[in-house]
Protein backbone atom coordinates (compact mmCIF):
# COMPACT_ATOMS: atom_id res chain seq x y z
CA UNK A 1 0.00 0.00 0.00
CA UNK A 2 2.68 2.16 1.27
CA UNK A 3 4.25 1.67 -2.63
CA UNK A 4 1.24 2.35 -4.37
CA UNK A 5 0.64 5.79 -2.47
CA UNK A 6 4.34 6.67 -3.23
CA UNK A 7 3.44 6.47 -7.16
CA UNK A 8 0.00 8.58 -6.14
CA UNK A 9 1.71 11.01 -4.37
CA UNK A 10 3.97 11.80 -7.22
CA UNK A 11 1.09 11.70 -9.74
CA UNK A 12 -0.84 13.84 -7.10
CA UNK A 13 1.92 16.90 -7.09
CA UNK A 14 2.64 16.73 -10.54
CA UNK A 15 -1.00 17.84 -11.37
CA UNK A 16 -0.97 20.00 -8.67
CA UNK A 17 1.92 21.88 -9.96
CA UNK A 18 0.28 22.46 -13.45
CA UNK A 19 -0.70 26.19 -13.48
CA UNK A 20 -3.57 24.99 -16.01
CA UNK A 21 -5.63 23.47 -13.21
CA UNK A 22 -6.20 26.37 -11.15
CA UNK A 23 -6.84 28.28 -14.62
CA UNK A 24 -9.48 25.28 -15.16
CA UNK A 25 -11.46 25.76 -12.00
CA UNK A 26 -11.61 29.22 -12.17
CA UNK A 27 -12.52 29.34 -15.69
CA UNK A 28 -15.12 26.96 -15.31
CA UNK A 29 -16.53 28.50 -12.07
CA UNK A 30 -17.15 31.72 -13.75
CA UNK A 31 -18.59 30.41 -16.73
CA UNK A 32 -21.21 28.54 -13.82
CA UNK A 33 -21.54 31.57 -12.13
CA UNK A 34 -22.38 33.49 -15.40
CA UNK A 35 -25.30 31.29 -16.48
CA UNK A 36 -27.14 33.81 -13.57
CA UNK A 37 -27.33 36.47 -16.26
CA UNK A 38 -29.32 34.10 -18.95
CA UNK A 39 -32.38 35.09 -17.17
CA UNK A 40 -33.95 36.40 -20.04
CA UNK A 41 -32.91 34.32 -22.80
CA UNK A 42 -33.55 31.30 -20.56
CA UNK A 43 -37.16 32.43 -20.34
CA UNK A 44 -36.75 32.85 -16.38
CA UNK A 45 -35.04 29.20 -16.25
CA UNK A 46 -31.51 30.42 -15.49
CA UNK A 47 -32.00 28.29 -11.78
CA UNK A 48 -31.83 25.03 -13.54
CA UNK A 49 -29.48 26.48 -16.61
CA UNK A 50 -26.74 27.23 -13.63
CA UNK A 51 -27.39 23.44 -12.55
CA UNK A 52 -27.36 22.20 -15.69
CA UNK A 53 -23.96 23.97 -16.88
CA UNK A 54 -22.37 23.12 -13.34
CA UNK A 55 -22.96 19.43 -14.61
CA UNK A 56 -21.64 19.65 -17.64
CA UNK A 57 -18.77 21.74 -17.10
CA UNK A 58 -17.75 19.59 -13.74
CA UNK A 59 -17.86 16.31 -15.63
CA UNK A 60 -15.83 18.33 -18.48
CA UNK A 61 -13.25 18.92 -15.89
CA UNK A 62 -13.15 15.20 -14.74
CA UNK A 63 -12.47 13.92 -18.33
CA UNK A 64 -9.45 16.82 -18.89
CA UNK A 65 -7.94 15.51 -15.59
CA UNK A 66 -8.55 11.67 -16.27
CA UNK A 67 -6.91 12.54 -19.72
CA UNK A 68 -3.90 13.36 -18.70
CA UNK A 69 -2.92 10.23 -17.18
CA UNK A 70 -2.73 8.83 -20.77
CA UNK A 71 0.00 11.58 -21.18
CA UNK A 72 1.75 10.90 -18.10
CA UNK A 73 2.44 7.11 -18.01
CA UNK A 74 2.97 6.56 -21.88
CA UNK A 75 5.57 9.49 -21.29
CA UNK A 76 7.25 7.88 -18.14
CA UNK A 77 7.54 4.96 -19.83
CA UNK A 78 9.30 6.42 -23.29
CA UNK A 79 11.70 9.10 -21.31
CA UNK A 80 12.60 6.01 -18.49
CA UNK A 81 11.41 7.58 -15.63
CA UNK A 82 9.03 4.33 -15.36
CA UNK A 83 12.06 2.22 -15.20
CA UNK A 84 13.87 3.74 -12.31
CA UNK A 85 11.11 3.30 -10.27
CA UNK A 86 10.28 -0.12 -11.41
CA UNK A 87 13.70 -1.07 -10.58
CA UNK A 88 12.70 -0.48 -6.89
CA UNK A 89 10.78 -2.85 -5.42
CA UNK A 90 7.96 -2.05 -7.24
CA UNK A 91 5.41 -4.31 -9.21
CA UNK A 92 4.02 -3.54 -12.16
CA UNK A 93 0.59 -3.58 -10.94
CA UNK A 94 0.98 -1.53 -8.07
CA UNK A 95 2.63 1.38 -10.53
CA UNK A 96 -0.66 1.34 -12.26
CA UNK A 97 -2.37 1.39 -9.38
CA UNK A 98 -0.49 3.96 -7.85
CA UNK A 99 -0.70 5.86 -10.89
CA UNK A 100 -4.89 5.13 -11.02
CA UNK A 101 -5.11 6.40 -7.48
CA UNK A 102 -2.99 9.59 -7.94
CA UNK A 103 -5.30 10.78 -10.86
CA UNK A 104 -8.82 9.43 -8.88
CA UNK A 105 -7.95 11.44 -5.96
CA UNK A 106 -6.61 14.68 -8.01
CA UNK A 107 -9.54 14.83 -9.80
CA UNK A 108 -12.01 14.25 -7.00
CA UNK A 109 -10.80 17.19 -4.70
CA UNK A 110 -10.88 19.57 -8.22
CA UNK A 111 -14.20 18.25 -9.53
CA UNK A 112 -14.92 18.57 -5.29
CA UNK A 113 -13.17 21.63 -5.61
CA UNK A 114 -15.63 22.88 -8.57
CA UNK A 115 -19.01 21.93 -6.74
CA UNK A 116 -17.83 23.48 -3.56
CA UNK A 117 -17.66 26.93 -6.04
CA UNK A 118 -21.35 25.48 -7.35
CA UNK A 119 -22.47 25.35 -4.21
CA UNK A 120 -21.56 28.97 -2.81
CA UNK A 121 -22.68 30.58 -6.10
CA UNK A 122 -26.05 28.79 -6.37
CA UNK A 123 -26.49 29.45 -3.11
CA UNK A 124 -25.54 32.99 -3.11
CA UNK A 125 -27.78 33.71 -6.29
CA UNK A 126 -30.83 31.89 -5.38
CA UNK A 127 -30.52 31.19 -1.16
CA UNK A 128 -31.21 27.26 -1.58
CA UNK A 129 -29.30 23.67 -2.22
CA UNK A 130 -30.77 20.77 -2.97
CA UNK A 131 -30.07 17.12 -2.39
CA UNK A 132 -30.74 16.15 -6.14
CA UNK A 133 -27.96 18.42 -7.12
CA UNK A 134 -25.66 17.82 -4.85
CA UNK A 135 -26.00 14.30 -5.47
CA UNK A 136 -25.88 15.10 -9.15
CA UNK A 137 -22.02 16.62 -8.54
CA UNK A 138 -21.17 13.57 -6.29
CA UNK A 139 -21.71 11.05 -9.21
CA UNK A 140 -19.59 13.53 -11.72
CA UNK A 141 -16.47 12.74 -8.48
CA UNK A 142 -17.29 9.23 -8.70
CA UNK A 143 -17.28 9.37 -12.67
CA UNK A 144 -14.08 9.88 -12.49
CA UNK A 145 -12.51 6.28 -11.72
CA UNK A 146 -13.96 4.31 -14.42
CA UNK A 147 -12.99 7.02 -16.86
CA UNK A 148 -9.35 7.27 -15.31
CA UNK A 149 -9.48 3.11 -15.61
CA UNK A 150 -9.80 3.71 -19.48
CA UNK A 151 -6.68 6.02 -19.83
CA UNK A 152 -4.75 3.44 -18.13
CA UNK A 153 -5.56 1.03 -20.02
CA UNK A 154 -5.06 2.82 -23.51
CA UNK A 155 -2.01 4.08 -21.79
CA UNK A 156 0.05 0.66 -21.45
CA UNK A 157 0.19 -0.01 -24.90
CA UNK A 158 -0.05 3.36 -26.71
CA UNK A 159 1.97 6.57 -27.24
CA UNK A 160 0.50 9.53 -25.66
CA UNK A 161 -0.97 11.22 -28.41
CA UNK A 162 -2.55 8.34 -29.41
CA UNK A 163 -3.94 6.90 -26.04
CA UNK A 164 -5.36 10.09 -25.13
CA UNK A 165 -7.59 9.90 -28.37
CA UNK A 166 -8.78 6.81 -27.74
CA UNK A 167 -9.19 7.63 -24.03
CA UNK A 168 -11.62 10.58 -25.10
CA UNK A 169 -13.27 8.27 -27.99
CA UNK A 170 -14.43 5.73 -25.77
CA UNK A 171 -15.52 8.19 -22.71
CA UNK A 172 -17.88 9.69 -25.54
CA UNK A 173 -18.84 6.70 -26.82
CA UNK A 174 -19.32 5.66 -23.07
CA UNK A 175 -21.44 8.66 -22.67
CA UNK A 176 -23.59 8.48 -25.29
CA UNK A 177 -24.65 5.00 -24.77
CA UNK A 178 -28.48 5.85 -24.76
CA UNK A 179 -28.29 7.32 -28.41
CA UNK A 180 -25.80 4.99 -29.80
CA UNK A 181 -27.61 1.63 -28.41
CA UNK A 182 -28.08 0.06 -31.41
CA UNK A 183 -24.26 -0.31 -32.28
CA UNK A 184 -24.03 -3.61 -30.68
CA UNK A 185 -20.47 -4.54 -30.79
CA UNK A 186 -20.05 -1.44 -28.97
CA UNK A 187 -21.91 -2.25 -26.52
CA UNK A 188 -21.69 -5.73 -25.16
CA UNK A 189 -20.03 -4.88 -21.73
CA UNK A 190 -16.82 -3.73 -24.03
CA UNK A 191 -17.49 -0.05 -23.76
CA UNK A 192 -18.82 0.93 -19.58
CA UNK A 193 -22.05 3.40 -19.60
CA UNK A 194 -21.47 6.44 -18.15
CA UNK A 195 -24.81 7.49 -18.65
CA UNK A 196 -25.28 6.07 -15.13
CA UNK A 197 -23.52 8.99 -13.70
CA UNK A 198 -25.17 11.69 -15.84
CA UNK A 199 -28.22 13.04 -13.54
CA UNK A 200 -29.02 15.87 -15.32
CA UNK A 201 -32.18 15.29 -16.07
CA UNK A 202 -33.04 14.62 -12.20
CA UNK A 203 -31.24 17.18 -10.80
CA UNK A 204 -32.18 19.87 -12.56
CA UNK A 205 -35.97 18.98 -12.35
CA UNK A 206 -35.81 18.12 -8.73
CA UNK A 207 -36.31 14.35 -8.58
CA UNK A 208 -35.43 12.41 -5.71
CA UNK A 209 -32.28 10.21 -6.16
CA UNK A 210 -32.12 7.07 -3.90
CA UNK A 211 -28.79 6.40 -2.09
CA UNK A 212 -29.20 2.34 -3.16
CA UNK A 213 -28.73 3.73 -6.92
CA UNK A 214 -25.74 5.95 -5.97
CA UNK A 215 -23.57 2.95 -4.37
CA UNK A 216 -25.02 0.37 -6.47
CA UNK A 217 -23.53 2.91 -9.44
CA UNK A 218 -20.06 3.29 -7.27
CA UNK A 219 -20.02 -0.10 -7.21
CA UNK A 220 -20.33 -0.72 -10.83
CA UNK A 221 -17.58 1.74 -11.25
CA UNK A 222 -15.10 -0.05 -8.95
CA UNK A 223 -15.86 -3.51 -10.66
CA UNK A 224 -15.65 -1.70 -13.72
CA UNK A 225 -11.81 -0.43 -12.97
CA UNK A 226 -10.94 -3.39 -11.50
CA UNK A 227 -11.49 -5.50 -14.84
CA UNK A 228 -9.99 -2.45 -16.83
CA UNK A 229 -6.85 -2.31 -14.78
CA UNK A 230 -6.10 -6.15 -14.85
CA UNK A 231 -6.68 -6.17 -18.10
CA UNK A 232 -3.84 -3.19 -18.57
CA UNK A 233 -1.53 -4.73 -16.00
CA UNK A 234 -1.76 -8.28 -17.71
CA UNK A 235 -0.65 -6.35 -20.70
CA UNK A 236 2.15 -4.15 -19.18
CA UNK A 237 3.58 -7.17 -17.80
CA UNK A 238 4.57 -8.55 -20.88
CA UNK A 239 5.99 -5.32 -22.18
CA UNK A 240 9.84 -4.53 -22.64
CA UNK A 241 10.37 -1.29 -20.65
CA UNK A 242 13.01 1.52 -22.21
CA UNK B 1 25.91 -17.88 -2.94
CA UNK B 2 26.13 -16.45 -6.49
CA UNK B 3 25.41 -12.82 -6.43
CA UNK B 4 24.23 -12.68 -10.01
CA UNK B 5 24.19 -16.07 -12.34
CA UNK B 6 22.51 -16.37 -15.81
CA UNK B 7 21.76 -19.37 -17.29
CA UNK B 8 21.92 -19.59 -21.27
CA UNK B 9 20.22 -16.17 -20.70
CA UNK B 10 18.81 -14.96 -24.36
CA UNK B 11 16.27 -11.97 -25.57
CA UNK B 12 15.22 -11.35 -29.16
CA UNK B 13 13.62 -7.48 -29.59
CA UNK B 14 10.67 -7.24 -31.63
CA UNK B 15 6.50 -8.10 -30.98
CA UNK B 16 4.51 -10.84 -29.87
CA UNK B 17 4.22 -11.80 -34.43
CA UNK B 18 7.50 -10.48 -34.71
CA UNK B 19 11.01 -11.05 -33.59
CA UNK B 20 14.79 -9.67 -34.57
CA UNK B 21 16.81 -12.43 -36.54
CA UNK B 22 19.68 -11.64 -34.37
CA UNK B 23 19.52 -11.78 -30.57
CA UNK B 24 20.50 -8.48 -28.40
CA UNK B 25 22.03 -10.99 -26.16
CA UNK B 26 23.04 -14.70 -27.10
CA UNK B 27 22.48 -18.07 -24.36
CA UNK B 28 25.02 -15.80 -21.66
CA UNK B 29 25.78 -17.78 -18.90
CA UNK B 30 28.18 -16.33 -15.99
CA UNK B 31 28.31 -16.54 -12.45
CA UNK B 32 29.33 -13.80 -10.53
CA UNK B 33 30.42 -14.29 -6.70
CA UNK B 34 30.24 -12.41 -3.50
CA UNK B 35 32.36 -9.59 -3.04
CA UNK B 36 33.37 -8.70 -6.59
CA UNK B 37 33.66 -5.70 -8.78
CA UNK B 38 32.64 -6.89 -11.89
CA UNK B 39 33.19 -4.96 -15.35
CA UNK B 40 30.63 -5.76 -18.26
CA UNK B 41 32.46 -4.32 -21.21
CA UNK B 42 31.69 -4.26 -25.18
CA UNK B 43 31.04 -2.43 -27.49
CA UNK B 44 28.00 -0.10 -28.46
CA UNK B 45 25.13 -2.81 -29.44
CA UNK B 46 27.27 -5.75 -27.69
CA UNK B 47 23.70 -6.12 -25.20
CA UNK B 48 25.27 -4.72 -22.12
CA UNK B 49 22.31 -2.85 -21.24
CA UNK B 50 20.04 -5.55 -22.79
CA UNK B 51 21.57 -8.07 -19.35
CA UNK B 52 21.31 -5.26 -17.34
CA UNK B 53 17.43 -4.59 -17.59
CA UNK B 54 17.10 -8.32 -18.12
CA UNK B 55 18.20 -8.63 -14.46
CA UNK B 56 16.18 -5.57 -13.07
CA UNK B 57 13.43 -7.56 -14.92
CA UNK B 58 12.42 -4.32 -17.19
CA UNK B 59 12.27 -6.46 -19.87
CA UNK B 60 11.82 -10.48 -20.47
CA UNK B 61 13.79 -12.88 -21.75
CA UNK B 62 13.09 -14.73 -24.82
CA UNK B 63 14.88 -17.96 -23.26
CA UNK B 64 17.23 -18.63 -20.11
CA UNK B 65 17.17 -16.94 -16.78
CA UNK B 66 18.97 -14.58 -14.85
CA UNK B 67 18.72 -15.03 -10.74
CA UNK B 68 20.00 -12.42 -8.45
CA UNK B 69 21.15 -14.35 -5.22
CA UNK B 70 19.48 -16.90 -6.35
CA UNK B 71 15.75 -15.87 -7.29
CA UNK B 72 14.07 -14.15 -10.37
CA UNK B 73 14.23 -10.84 -11.19
CA UNK B 74 11.04 -9.73 -10.37
CA UNK B 75 11.33 -11.08 -7.10
CA UNK B 76 10.84 -7.83 -4.70
CA UNK B 77 12.42 -8.73 -1.69
CA UNK B 78 15.88 -9.61 -4.22
CA UNK B 79 14.99 -6.03 -5.04
CA UNK B 80 15.33 -4.14 -1.88
CA UNK B 81 18.77 -5.49 -2.01
CA UNK B 82 19.42 -3.73 -5.29
CA UNK B 83 20.28 -0.53 -5.95
CA UNK B 84 20.52 0.62 -9.95
CA UNK B 85 21.40 3.21 -12.08
CA UNK B 86 20.18 3.12 -15.63
CA UNK B 87 21.94 4.17 -18.67
CA UNK B 88 21.50 7.72 -19.21
CA UNK B 89 19.17 8.73 -15.95
CA UNK B 90 15.83 10.47 -16.65
CA UNK B 91 13.62 12.00 -13.63
CA UNK B 92 10.16 12.96 -13.47
CA UNK B 93 11.40 16.97 -14.04
CA UNK B 94 8.43 18.44 -12.18
CA UNK B 95 9.70 16.88 -8.96
CA UNK B 96 12.58 18.28 -6.58
CA UNK B 97 15.79 16.26 -5.78
CA UNK B 98 14.18 15.62 -2.18
CA UNK B 99 10.92 14.54 -3.01
CA UNK B 100 11.91 12.24 -5.71
CA UNK B 101 14.39 10.12 -2.89
CA UNK B 102 11.53 10.45 -0.91
CA UNK B 103 9.64 8.49 -3.21
CA UNK B 104 11.92 6.06 -3.77
CA UNK B 105 12.84 5.65 0.11
CA UNK B 106 9.08 4.96 0.52
CA UNK B 107 9.04 2.36 -2.25
CA UNK B 108 12.73 1.05 -0.63
CA UNK B 109 10.17 0.74 2.59
CA UNK B 110 13.02 3.27 4.31
CA UNK B 111 11.36 3.93 8.08
CA UNK B 112 9.34 7.54 7.67
CA UNK B 113 12.13 7.98 11.10
CA UNK B 114 15.33 7.34 8.97
CA UNK B 115 14.10 8.98 5.73
CA UNK B 116 15.19 12.31 6.09
CA UNK B 117 18.54 11.47 7.59
CA UNK B 118 19.40 8.69 4.84
CA UNK B 119 18.10 11.25 2.42
CA UNK B 120 20.73 13.79 3.18
CA UNK B 121 23.50 11.17 3.64
CA UNK B 122 23.44 10.09 0.04
CA UNK B 123 23.14 13.68 -1.24
CA UNK B 124 26.52 14.66 0.78
CA UNK B 125 27.73 11.53 -0.40
CA UNK B 126 27.34 12.86 -4.35
CA UNK B 127 27.69 16.33 -3.17
CA UNK B 128 24.11 17.63 -4.11
CA UNK B 129 23.21 18.92 -0.80
CA UNK B 130 23.01 22.65 -2.03
CA UNK B 131 20.52 21.40 -4.66
CA UNK B 132 18.32 19.02 -2.33
CA UNK B 133 15.10 21.52 -2.58
CA UNK B 134 15.47 22.38 -6.73
CA UNK B 135 13.42 20.85 -9.41
CA UNK B 136 15.19 17.74 -11.05
CA UNK B 137 13.92 19.34 -15.13
CA UNK B 138 16.55 22.23 -13.97
CA UNK B 139 19.51 19.72 -13.52
CA UNK B 140 22.66 19.03 -15.67
CA UNK B 141 23.72 15.67 -17.10
CA UNK B 142 26.14 15.53 -14.51
CA UNK B 143 23.48 16.31 -11.37
CA UNK B 144 20.95 14.08 -12.76
CA UNK B 145 23.49 11.11 -12.98
CA UNK B 146 24.77 12.04 -9.30
CA UNK B 147 21.52 12.19 -8.21
CA UNK B 148 20.86 8.80 -10.09
CA UNK B 149 23.74 7.39 -7.74
CA UNK B 150 21.76 8.79 -5.08
CA UNK B 151 18.59 6.67 -5.59
CA UNK B 152 20.76 3.53 -6.28
CA UNK B 153 22.59 3.60 -2.94
CA UNK B 154 19.64 5.16 -1.11
CA UNK B 155 19.06 1.38 0.14
CA UNK B 156 22.45 0.73 1.12
CA UNK B 157 22.37 -2.08 -1.40
CA UNK B 158 23.83 -5.57 -1.54
CA UNK B 159 24.36 -5.44 -5.16
CA UNK B 160 24.90 -2.11 -7.13
CA UNK B 161 23.85 -2.37 -10.36
CA UNK B 162 25.65 0.19 -13.01
CA UNK B 163 24.82 1.00 -16.52
CA UNK B 164 27.52 3.16 -17.92
CA UNK B 165 28.16 5.03 -14.74
CA UNK B 166 30.84 7.52 -16.14
CA UNK B 167 29.32 9.12 -18.75
CA UNK B 168 28.44 12.33 -18.17
CA UNK B 169 30.35 13.48 -15.58
CA UNK B 170 33.44 15.69 -15.75
CA UNK B 171 37.00 14.00 -14.92
CA UNK B 172 36.65 15.29 -11.08
CA UNK B 173 33.11 13.92 -11.01
CA UNK B 174 34.66 10.30 -12.46
CA UNK B 175 37.01 10.46 -10.10
CA UNK B 176 34.10 11.04 -7.22
CA UNK B 177 32.23 8.36 -8.56
CA UNK B 178 35.44 5.66 -8.37
CA UNK B 179 35.94 6.62 -4.87
CA UNK B 180 32.08 6.29 -4.12
CA UNK B 181 32.25 2.92 -5.98
CA UNK B 182 35.27 2.04 -4.21
CA UNK B 183 33.71 3.14 -0.97
CA UNK B 184 30.84 0.87 -1.86
CA UNK B 185 33.32 -1.90 -2.01
CA UNK B 186 34.86 -2.11 0.70
CA UNK B 187 31.59 -2.11 2.79
CA UNK B 188 31.16 -5.01 1.52
CA UNK B 189 28.29 -4.07 -1.62
CA UNK B 190 28.85 -6.07 -4.91
CA UNK B 191 29.20 -3.88 -7.75
CA UNK B 192 28.66 -5.02 -10.97
CA UNK B 193 28.84 -1.70 -13.59
CA UNK B 194 29.59 -1.53 -17.37
CA UNK B 195 31.39 0.92 -19.07
CA UNK B 196 33.79 2.37 -21.95
CA UNK B 197 36.22 3.94 -19.90
CA UNK B 198 38.58 0.86 -19.74
CA UNK B 199 41.09 2.70 -17.74
CA UNK B 200 38.75 2.71 -14.89
CA UNK B 201 37.70 -0.63 -15.39
CA UNK B 202 41.24 -2.02 -15.18
CA UNK B 203 41.65 0.03 -11.62
CA UNK B 204 38.36 -0.61 -9.81
CA UNK B 205 37.62 -4.28 -11.37
CA UNK B 206 38.44 -7.48 -10.38
CA UNK B 207 36.41 -9.59 -12.48
CA UNK B 208 35.67 -8.56 -16.07
CA UNK B 209 32.94 -10.31 -19.23
CA UNK B 210 33.65 -9.27 -22.47
CA UNK B 211 30.40 -9.21 -24.71
CA UNK B 212 29.87 -8.75 -28.39
CA UNK B 213 27.15 -9.02 -30.52
CA UNK B 214 25.02 -10.71 -27.69
CA UNK B 215 27.67 -13.42 -27.18
CA UNK B 216 30.14 -13.52 -24.32
CA UNK B 217 34.18 -13.19 -25.28
CA UNK B 218 35.10 -13.74 -22.21
CA UNK B 219 34.64 -14.53 -18.45
CA UNK B 220 36.99 -14.61 -15.54
CA UNK B 221 39.06 -12.68 -13.05
CA UNK B 222 40.88 -9.66 -14.97
CA UNK B 223 44.14 -10.75 -13.53
CA UNK B 224 43.89 -13.97 -14.66
CA UNK B 225 42.51 -12.77 -18.18
CA UNK B 226 45.33 -9.94 -18.60
CA UNK B 227 48.15 -12.60 -17.80
CA UNK B 228 47.56 -14.47 -21.42
CA UNK B 229 51.12 -13.87 -22.04
CA UNK B 230 52.98 -12.13 -25.13
CA UNK B 231 56.15 -11.16 -25.61
CA UNK B 232 57.64 -7.16 -26.76
CA UNK B 233 60.68 -7.31 -28.95
CA UNK B 234 63.31 -5.06 -29.05
CA UNK B 235 64.93 -5.10 -32.43
CA UNK B 236 67.80 -2.70 -33.07
CA UNK B 237 68.16 0.10 -35.73
CA UNK B 238 69.47 -1.03 -38.96
CA UNK B 239 68.38 -4.47 -38.83
CA UNK B 240 65.97 -4.28 -41.49
CA UNK B 241 66.22 -8.01 -41.96
CA UNK B 242 64.82 -9.05 -39.15
CA UNK B 243 62.05 -6.94 -39.25
CA UNK B 244 60.97 -7.61 -42.33
CA UNK B 245 60.76 -11.18 -40.98
CA UNK B 246 58.85 -10.49 -37.84
CA UNK B 247 56.80 -7.48 -38.56
CA UNK B 248 53.64 -9.86 -40.14
CA UNK B 249 53.02 -11.56 -37.22
CA UNK B 250 53.55 -8.04 -34.91
CA UNK B 251 50.10 -7.39 -33.31
CA UNK B 252 51.89 -4.23 -32.35
CA UNK B 253 54.73 -2.02 -33.33
CA UNK B 254 56.21 0.67 -32.32
CA UNK B 255 59.63 2.83 -34.34
CA UNK B 256 61.48 4.15 -31.27
CA UNK B 257 63.24 7.43 -31.76
CA UNK B 258 66.76 6.07 -32.01
CA UNK B 259 64.97 4.44 -35.27
CA UNK B 260 64.89 0.76 -33.35
CA UNK B 261 61.41 -1.21 -33.73
CA UNK B 262 59.25 -2.59 -30.41
CA UNK B 263 57.44 -5.52 -32.10
CA UNK B 264 54.45 -7.09 -29.76
CA UNK B 265 53.82 -10.45 -30.47
CA UNK B 266 50.79 -12.66 -28.90
CA UNK B 267 51.94 -16.11 -27.15
CA UNK B 268 51.54 -18.60 -29.65
CA UNK B 269 54.20 -21.79 -29.60
CA UNK B 270 55.49 -21.56 -32.94
CA UNK B 271 56.07 -18.08 -33.09
CA UNK B 272 57.90 -17.62 -29.81
CA UNK B 273 60.10 -20.78 -30.85
CA UNK B 274 61.16 -18.55 -34.20
CA UNK B 275 61.67 -15.73 -32.57
CA UNK B 276 64.20 -17.24 -29.92
CA UNK B 277 66.23 -18.98 -32.40
CA UNK B 278 65.82 -15.31 -33.96
CA UNK B 279 67.28 -14.35 -30.76
CA UNK B 280 70.05 -16.70 -30.43
CA UNK B 281 71.08 -15.87 -33.94
CA UNK B 282 71.18 -12.32 -33.15
CA UNK B 283 72.00 -11.93 -29.65
CA UNK B 284 73.00 -8.32 -30.19
CA UNK B 285 70.28 -7.25 -32.14
CA UNK B 286 67.18 -8.60 -30.17
CA UNK B 287 66.25 -8.31 -26.84
CA UNK B 288 63.15 -10.20 -25.94
CA UNK B 289 61.27 -9.28 -22.92
CA UNK B 290 57.53 -11.34 -21.82
CA UNK B 291 54.37 -8.47 -21.88
CA UNK B 292 51.77 -8.48 -20.16
CA UNK B 293 48.48 -6.85 -21.70
CA UNK B 294 46.77 -4.06 -20.55
CA UNK B 295 42.85 -4.42 -20.79
CA UNK B 296 42.61 -2.14 -23.30
CA UNK B 297 44.81 -4.38 -25.97
CA UNK B 298 42.83 -7.68 -24.63
CA UNK B 299 39.84 -5.58 -25.50
CA UNK B 300 40.48 -5.03 -28.82
CA UNK B 301 42.57 -8.03 -29.34
CA UNK B 302 39.21 -9.81 -28.28
CA UNK B 303 36.81 -7.86 -30.11
CA UNK B 304 38.58 -8.25 -33.80
CA UNK B 305 39.25 -11.47 -33.36
CA UNK B 306 35.43 -12.39 -32.92
CA UNK B 307 34.95 -10.06 -36.28
CA UNK B 308 37.38 -12.18 -38.21
CA UNK B 309 35.50 -15.45 -36.79
CA UNK B 310 31.88 -13.48 -37.90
Amino acid sequence: MNEIMAIAGGTWRRILRMRVVYFLIICVLILIGSAYNYDILSLGMHKQLMMDISLVLNTIAAILITVSITFEIPKELKEGVASTLLSKPLGRTQYLIGKLVGIIITAVVITGLITLGFIFLYNAAFGEVSGSMIKGHMLVMASVMPMAAIGVLFSVFMPEFLAATATVIAIWLAHSVTSLSKIKFLYGGIIPDLNLYNLRAEAVSGIHIGWGYMIAVVIWGIVFSIFATAVASLIFSYKDLK
Amino acid sequence: MNVIETRELTKYYGSLFWKKKEPALDKLSIAIPEGSVFGFLGPNGAGKTTTIRLFMDLIRPTAGEALLFGKPPDDLETKRQIGFLPDNPVFSSYLTAYEFLDICAKLLRVPSSERKKRIEEVVELVKMSKHLHSKLGGFSRGMTQRIGIAQAVLNRPRLLILDEPLVGLDPHGRQELKDIILHQKNSGTNVFFSSHILSDVEKMCDRISILHQGNLLCFGKLEELLSETGSRVHVKHGEDEIIKDLLPEATGTIRLSDGSWELVFQDKPELSKRIKSLAEQHPKAITITPSRENLEDFFFRKIENAKQII
